[in-house]
C-alpha cells in the first residue's frame, strides 16, 4: 500500500527524517523539509553539504535513502512516474549527447515530457524566445558556450511547464544579466503557480528571488525561514550608519541608548551602530539622532543596514563553510 | 511510444558516427579483400559463410565497445539524469541505444554478405541451393553473433565504472560469449541455423534483461 499525503495539503515538497549514506559517509542526517506550493525556495550550503543529494532523491535519481519524501503528495521512490510527469529538473553538471542539436534536444525532452510534436515545437519556440536562444535553435549544443548550454538545460526544464521545477546551481556559469533574467523568469513562474526549489552559491541572487531559504550544513537542515526570520533567529542584528558633517568626538556617550550593541567608527566622518537584534529599530535611531545634536555633532545622512544574507549564512554555517 | 522515439533519436546520432562511416564502408570492403586473399586458399566454407563470420566478428566487437563505451561515457558525464526524470521506462533508454547499434550494424553487415554472395554465385559455377543455404546459415551466424555482441556491449557499459574497465571486459569476455552461435555452425549440427538463431536470442535477451535490472536499480 502507497502512502499519500492528504491531498489538501499546501506542501508540495515534503521530506520527513530523510537520511542517506554513500558507504560509510552520512551525506544527509535526518533531514525535514516541507515546500509550499507556488513557493521560491532557496537551499543553500556549503560544498559537499548534501544539497545536491537532496535534489537527486526529490526527483527520483537516488532511491535507496531512508525517511519519506512526498512530492505533490506522491510518495518517492514509489511513485517516481506520477511525479515525474510534472517535474522539471537542471542537474548541476547539464550534459547532452554531442550530436544533438538545441531543437532537436528540445524537442525530445518535450515528446518524453508528454507533449505532442505540434505543442513540443509551439513551446521550444515559447521558450527559447524567453530565454534569447531563438539564434542558436538550430545550433549543436557542444557549440554553444557554458552559460549558453546552461540556459539550454534550464529551457527543457521549462518547456512542459511542470509543477515543481528543481535547479540545481542554476545560476553557476551565467553572466550578470542571464542572471537576472533567469531570476525574472522564475519569480513570473512562481506567480502562475509553480513551486521552485533551488540551490545556489550566489547568495545574493537567493536573497533576491527566494521566499524562503533552507540553510544546509555536513547534511543537516540548521534553519530554514525567510530571510528575516532566519536574521533574527540567529540574532543577526541591525546596523545604523550615521554620516557627520561635524563630530563634537563625544559619540561614545551614545552606548547607553538602550538597544545599542556597539559603536565604532570605521572614517572620520562616519559611525557605524550595532543594534541588539530584538531592539526597535525606529526608537533607536530617534534616540541617536537626538543624541548626537544634542552632544554637538551634525548629521548629514543616517541609513539602516540590514545583514546581508551572507552574513547570516557564515554565522550558521561558520567561516569554513564558505558557499 | 518513448522507445521508438528514443530508437529514432538513437539511429539519428549513430548512423552518421565515425565508428558507423567506418562499418558502413570498412566491413563491405572487407569482404571484398577477403574474397582476393581466400581466393589462393583451399575452401571449406563458402565465401559467404567465411565474410559473414569475419564481418560479424570484426561488426560485433565495433558494435559491443561502441556500445560499451558510448553508455559508461554518457554514464559518466550525466547525460542520462535528463532521460530519468521523465515519466518513461528506464529500460527504454538502453533498449533504444541496442537496438538502433544493432540494426546499424545488421545493415553493413548485410551489404558485406550480398558482396559474398555474389561471389560465391560467380566462383561456385551458380550452385543456387548451396548458395542459398550458405546464405540463410552466413545471415543467422552474423546476425545472431552481432546480437550477442550488442547485448553483451550494453550489460558491459551499464555495470561497468569506467571506459578502460569496460573495454578489457569487451574485448575479453563480450567476444567470447558472442562465439557461442557459432558452435552448432562449427559442430555442423543439422538445423544450425535454427540452433544458431535460438542460441543468438536467448543470450541476447538474457544480457539484455541483466542490463536492464541494473540500470533499474542504478543510483544515479
Amino acid at each position: 500500500m502507497v502512502l499519500q499525503k492528504d491531498s489538501n495539503s499546501r506542501s508540495f515538497v515534503v521530506l520527513d527524517k530523510v537520511s542517506k549514506r554513500y558507504g560509510s559517509l552520512l551525506a544527509l542526517d535526518r533531514v525535514c523539509l516541507e515546500v509550499q506550493e507556488g513557493e521560491i525556495f532557496g537551499y543553500i550550503g556549503p560544498n559537499g553539504a548534501g544539497k545536491t543529494t537532496t535534489m537527486k532523491i526529490i526527483v527520483g535519481l537516488l532511491s535507496n535513502f531512508e525517511g519519506d519524501a512526498y512530492i505533490g503528495g506522491f510518495r518517492m521512490p514509489e511513485q517516481r512516474r506520477e511525479v515525474h510527469g510534472m517535474l522539471g529538473y537542471l542537474p548541476q553538471s547539464v550534459a547532452f549527447q554531442e550530436w544533438r542539436t538545441v531543437n532537436h534536444a528540445l524537442m525530445t525532452f518535450g515528446r518524453l515530457s508528454g507533449l505532442s510534436e505540434d505543442e513540443a515545437e509551439q513551446r521550444i519556440g515559447e521558450v527559447l524566445g524567453v530565454l534569447d536562444l531563438s539564434d542558436v535553435r538550430n545550433k549543436k549544443i557542444v557549440e554553444l558556450s557554458g552559460g549558453m548550454a546552461q540556459k539550454v538545460g534550464l529551457a527543457q526544464a521549462l518547456l512542459h511547464s511542470p509543477k515543481l521545477l528543481v535547479l540545481d546551481e542554476p545560476l553557476a556559469g551565467l553572466d550578470p544579466a542571464s542572471r537576472y533574467q533567469f531570476k525574472q523568469v522564475i519569480k513570473k513562474l512562481a506567480e502562475d503557480g509553480t513551486t521552485i526549489f533551488f540551490s545556489s552559491h550566489i547568495l545574493s541572487d537567493v536573497g533576491d528571488v527566494a521566499t524562503r531559504i533552507g540553510i544546509l550544513n555536513r547534511g543537516r537542515v540548521v534553519s530554514v525561514g525567510t530571510l528575516d526570520e532566519l536574521r533574527s533567529r540567529f540574532g543577526a542584528g541591525n546596523s545604523v550608519e550615521i554620516v557627520l558633517s561635524h563630530d563634537s568626538g563625544r559619540w561614545q556617550k551614545l552606548k547607553s541608548i538602550k538597544g545599542v550593541k556597539d559603536l565604532e567608527q570605521p572614517s572620520p566622518d562616519k559611525l557605524l551602530v550595532h543594534l541588539q537584534s530584538e531592539a526597535n529599530v525606529d526608537e533607536i535611531i530617534d534616540s541617536l539622532i537626538r543624541g548626537l545634536l544634542e552632544l554637538g555633532s551634525r548629521i548629514r545622512s543616517v541609513t539602516l543596514l540590514s545583514p546581508s544574507l551572507d552574513e547570516v549564512y557564515l554565522k550558521y554555517v561558520g567561516e569554513g563553510g564558505r558557499a | 511510444m518513448s522507445l521508438l522515439l528514443l530508437l529514432k533519436d538513437e539511429l539519428r546520432g549513430f548512423y552518421r558516427s565515425k565508428v558507423m562511416i567506418f562499418l558502413w564502408v570498412g566491413l563491405p570492403l572487407m569482404a571484398v579483400l577477403f574474397q582476393f586473399w581466400s581466393a589462393s586458399t583451399q575452401q571449406v566454407f563458402s565465401f559467404t559463410l567465411l565474410s559473414a563470420v569475419l564481418v560479424s566478428s570484426i561488426g560485433g566487437t565495433l558494435a559491443s565497445v561502441m556500445l560499451a563505451v558510448s553508455i559508461i561515457n554518457e554514464k559518466n558525464r550525466h547525460v542520462y539524469e535528463l532521460f530519468l526524470i521523465r515519466p518513461e521506462k528506464r529500460w527504454n533508454l538502453i533498449a533504444a541505444k541496442f537496438f538502433a547499434v544493432y540494426i546499424c550494424i545488421a545493415v553493413a553487415s548485410f551489404l558485406a554478405i550480398a558482396i559474398g554472395i555474389g561471389t560465391d554465385c560467380l566462383v561456385r559455377d551458380g550452385a543456387s541451393g548451396t548458395v542459398l543455404k550458405d546464405t540463410l546459415q552466413s545471415v543467422s551466424v552474423s546476425m545472431s553473433m552481432m546480437a550477442v555482441s550488442s547485448a553483451a556491449g550494453v550489460l558491459i557499459g551499464v555495470a561497468s565504472p569506467s571506459v578502460l574497465v569496460g573495454a578489457i571486459l569487451v574485448i575479453y569476455g563480450g567476444n567470447q560469449i558472442s562465439a557461442i552461435p557459432m558452435i552448432p555452425t562449427i559442430l555442423n549440427i543439422g538445423n544450425a541455423s535454427l540452433f544458431t538463431i535460438s542460441s543468438g536470442i536467448l543470450i541476447s535477451t538474457v544480457l539484455l534483461i541483466l542490463a536492464a535490472l541494473i540500470f533499474n536499480k542504478k543510483q544515479f
